[in-house]
């Protein structure tokens, strides 16, 4: 099976645009859960529907090494090898990884100015240029400003590219007036869409808090065994 | 040797070429009166200093292999390993690592913290070796241990602190202060043997009760009791402070600094002090092993004698009475007489002669204890092998040993050198399994093998230097490889009728790429087309025909081969005749399977300062390289990579030279993929080229 056929059969391809996108360019998405819930998988499958289609992706994790979130994209990919039976999955890896990459920060050494610094950087030498942005672990119940969501929407809006953070929620806290996870409430505005992975009975379920277009009516959940998305 | 464990100290002496690493050593084996004079590294006397054995390392002037030796202090035994401190040699660096337990890191004054401080810092960060420092030479001009210790902290992301004060600078260095005790030693006699303490001097008094403060700040981090003495304002005792800087040092959270000139002979004697004070003993370090009887876990190794003995040899010598093995115990005791499996090939060894090492010199002893470093007379043995009771089948490293991926031809000059190269060959291939040697059926030259260009180029030089084999090298060569890309059939009749008994043979079937190995070979032949006594010459067949593909005579790998269905003929038919029709066979199959060339692709991972980072990820872009990730450590950059190996020759001096000498790398084979078309036709090219002119 190609690359196309895989495409066709990406549960994500029913929220998206008819190019494939669920944000808009420049635009920002957050995936909230409380720890362990699978908040990295889905930025991991994000970031490989990407990579599927075509595009650079950047991924950006704040505490993990390099190592660590290699595991995880192949863990993932190999567990849809397996589901949707792709033959030669290392060909397919291979043909893939150049249009991956992956900056690990320690949380104390990351801020945004570094980030277009750094990405600068790669796009001046032609290295890469991301068309997509997962950043895993932005603590955004302690510093994280309305000023630094600001300065990545322009980074975003720069690089012609999407931004999806993770957003690690609570079980005591309640949630705002209307709904939004209380790390987010107050930048709710500044982004364009909000999920929330919320475990039920036999599956992870993807709560749409915001978002407009096909988002805003799917019904897709993780699968808890392989933390693969599902229809 | 039956000194208790916590009187061990297994320490290695690490830093870059020319901070004085010898000379401190030279130093410390004088005061623990194991040598009783003092020489120069250099060898100006003729002599050379003691650690220094191979013959190369004197005249350069640098420590190349590591030996190791034991002495004495204050009712401690301290074995010291010599690391090397050339970049070059990490192999020699990262083996020594792995049998020690604490470290002093030498840096000079003038100095400071250099690149090569880095590598070796980051190496001791790796194996998690608990650490101290000496700031050495701080008779010269321009010496300033403090700007040294503010270097520790930014460069390295050290958590330094001064544990001395030095006593003028230059040429007034006297000697030290002590911050812990508040005294001031000064070295007096010839050389620096008697140590005088005396009141501070009134000029320092200030500054030093001003560091003292700092010091006692830092160890209450680790120590509550010390905390509160500090809060209440009650007297701290030097065992205190130094009780609870051993906590800080054990688990790597911070850096006494010391300081002085062995070549001056100040400062030395503290710091074997502060070696025996402050470093753990065998058995407050946890080492592990991999348990071979299941699937290579990692299980931790106890540290006591009565447990059954796990040994690891981390160095061969060849010496005047035979191979001479460095050992380091683990647990257990080993004893003349006792025999041990070598968990390598599950050979059997009874041990022989016993001795304890002073580089060049040696002493017979009867056992080696858990924790203990020794050496093995008579053993045969390869560097890196583990020893283990029989009921044992534990390894200290991983059995795995990845196929060499580069190669190089060597010629040696005349006759002598043609049996000294192979000596040294002989020698190389059992200390390092990834180094191999044949010689190529065709050329007739000698080939070795390796993981690198850097990993020849080392044994190229020790041929020699250590072997005096004057050897000329051909180009490095890559292995490259060829593979099929999907299913061809084949129904190939060998048949030859030109005098004498004929030969007839048919096979048919067909080869399809198989992942899981290098070759399959099934037989599904039914009713006896081809009997059975002829399988075997089948396969040998198809097997002669993966020594050569047919696209750019590369060894071919990933091949499949099903024979089901043939013939044969009652006379005509032989051994040899199946062995051709299989080859035949394979030909036909081969070209219509659509033949690739693999090549191997590398691991590169680069430790840079973070200014460098768009620079170095540069030269992998160059390089047809893919980035895989950058990880932000401080100051320090992680990339990354996978590059084809056919890139990356002479890349060292490129990455050196892009990041003024700070950067590092290191490169491990990481799997073979196909070669893009475009570098395919450069390869073709070149190597009509090359027959082009071998047939001028």
């Amino acid at each position: 099976m190609l690359k196309k056929d895989l495409m066709m059969r990406n549960p994500l391809r029913a929220v998206s645009d008819e190019n494939g996108y669920i944000l808009p360019e420049g635009g920002l998405g957050a995936v909230v859960a409380r720890a362990g819930v699978g908040k990295t998988a889905l930025l991991v499958q994000l970031s490989l529907n990407s990579l599927l289609k075509g595009d650079n992706a950047l991924h950006i994790s704040l505490g993990d090494p390099v190592r660590k979130v290699s595991l995880w994209y192949k863990e993932v990919f190999n567990n849809i090898g397996v589901q949707y039976q792709v033959e030669k999955i290392d060909d397919l890896w291979n043909e893939l990884l150049p249009q991956r990459f992956i900056m690990t920060f320690n949380i104390d050494g990351f801020s945004v100015p570094r980030l277009n610094e750094r990405l600068t950087e790669l796009a001046d030498q032609n290295i890469f240029h991301p068309q997509m942005i997962l950043i895993d672990g932005l603590p955004f119940n302690e510093e994280i400003k309305r000023t630094d969501l600001h300065a990545l929407k322009e980074l975003s809006e720069k690089f012609k590219s999407h931004i999806w953070f993770t957003v690690r929620s609570h079980r005591h806290e309640e949630p705002d007036s209307d709904g939004m996870p209380i790390q987010i409430g107050k930048f709710a505005d500044l982004l364009d869409v909000v999920v929330k992975l919320e475990p039920e009975e036999s599956n992870i379920k993807l709560n749409v808090l915001k978002g407009s277009g096909a988002i805003s009516s799917q019904h897709l959940s993780l699968d808890p065994a392989t933390m693969l998305i599902k229809e | 040797m039956s000194i208790e464990i916590n009187k061990i100290r297994n320490i290695g002496i690490s830093a870059h070429i020319d901070s004085g690493k010898t000379t401190l050593t030279e130093r410390i084996l004088f005061y623990t009166q194991r040598i009783h004079a003092i020489h120069d590294v250099k060898g100006k006397d003729g002599v050379g200093a003691t650690m220094d054995s191979m013959e190369l390392e004197k005249e350069r002037g640098i420590t190349i292999a590591s030996a190791a030796t034991f002495c004495e202090w204050d009712n401690h035994e301290i074995n010291i390993i010599d690391t090397p401190g050339h970049v070059d040699f990490t192999i020699e660096v990262e083996r020594s690592l792995r049998v020690l337990d604490g470290a002093i890191l030498v840096l000079c004054s003038v100095g400071g913290v250099q690149s090569q401080s880095i590598t070796v810092d980051q190496q001791m960060k790796r194996y998690k070796v608990p650490c101290i420092a000496f700031v050495n030479k701080c008779d010269r001009s321009g010496a300033n241990p403090e700007r040294v210790i503010e270097q520790l902290r930014e460069k390295l992301g050290h958590n330094a602190i001064a544990m001395q004060l030095p006593i003028g600078l230059e040429a007034e260095h006297e000697g030290v202060v002590d911050l812990a005790t508040m005294k001031a030693t000064y070295f007096d006699g010839d050389n620096g043997e008697i140590l005088r303490v005396a009141e501070i001097p009134a000029e320092l008094q200030e500054l030093a009760e001003t560091k003292r403060e700092e010091l006692i700040e830092e160890a209450s981090n680790f120590c509550d009791e010390l905390a509160d003495a500090f809060l209440e304002e009650r007297e701290i005792s030097n065992e205190m402070i130094m009780s609870a800087m051993r906590k800080g040092v054990l688990s790597r959270s911070v850096t006494p600094v010391y300081m002085g000139s062995a070549y001056k002979n100040k400062g030395v004697q503290p710091l074997l002090d502060a070696s025996v004070a402050l470093l753990p003993d065998p058995s407050e370090v946890s080492n592990t092993a991999l348990d071979l009887n299941n699937n290579e876990t990692s299980l931790e190794l106890g540290n006591s004698n009565s447990d059954p003995t796990v040994a690891l040899a981390f160095k061969l010598e060849d010496g005047q009475y035979g191979q001479l093995t460095y050992i380091r115990v683990y647990q257990g005791n080993l004893a003349k007489g006792n025999t041990l499996i070598n968990t390598r090939n599950g050979k059997k060894i009874k041990i022989g002669r016993l001795v304890q090492m002073h580089a060049n010199q040696m002493e017979d002893i009867e056992a080696i204890s858990a924790g203990y470093i020794g050496a093995l007379f008579g053993i045969d043995c390869a560097s890196g092998d583990t020893f283990a009771d029989p009921k044992l089948n534990y390894s200290m490293t991983s059995m795995f040993v990845p196929n060499p991926v580069i190669s190089l031809a060597i010629i040696p000059k005349d006759n002598k050198a043609q049996i000294n190269m192979s000596k040294a060959l002989n020698r190389f291939s059992k200390e390092d399994p990834t180094f191999r040697t044949f010689v190529d059926d065709e050329t007739n030259e000698t080939i070795i093998e390796g993981m690198g260009e850097l990993h020849l180029e080392v044994y190229v030089e020790r041929m020699r230097r250590e072997y005096n084999a004057e050897v000329t090298t051909g180009q490095p060569r890559v292995a490259y490889r060829e593979t099929i890309t999907k299913r061809a059939e084949f129904n190939y009749t060998h048949k030859k009728q030109t005098g004498g008994s004929g030969q007839f043979g048919r096979v048919a079937g067909y080869m399809e790429p198989f992942s899981e190995g290098e070759f399959d070979f099934i037989n599904k032949i039914t009713g006896g087309s081809i009997p059975t006594q002829f399988i075997s010459s089948c396969e040998k067949g198809f097997k002669a025909g993966l020594k050569k593909g047919a696209l750019m005579e590369f060894p071919v790998t990933g091949i499949r081969v099903e024979i089901n269905d043939g013939a044969a003929h009652s006379v005509d038919s032989s051994e040899m005749a199946f062995q051709a029709a299989a080859r035949g066979a394979f030909q036909e199959a081969y070209k219509k399977a659509k033949p690739v060339i693999h090549e191997p692709i590398m691991k590169v991972v680069i430790e840079t300062p973070t200014e460098f980072q768009g620079t170095v990820m540069g030269t992998i872009n160059q390089r047809r390289g893919t980035i895989l990730g950058a990880q932000e450590e401080g100051p320090m950059c992680v990339i990354e990579s996978q590059v084809p190996l056919a890139e990356m020759f002479g890349y060292s001096t490129v990455l050196r030279s892009s990041t003024q000498g700070k950067a590092q790398f290191t490169m491990e084979f990481a799997n073979y993929r196909q070669v893009p078309q475009s570098i395919t036709e450069e390869l073709q090219k070149k190597k009509a080229e090359e027959g082009k002119k071998g047939a001028a």
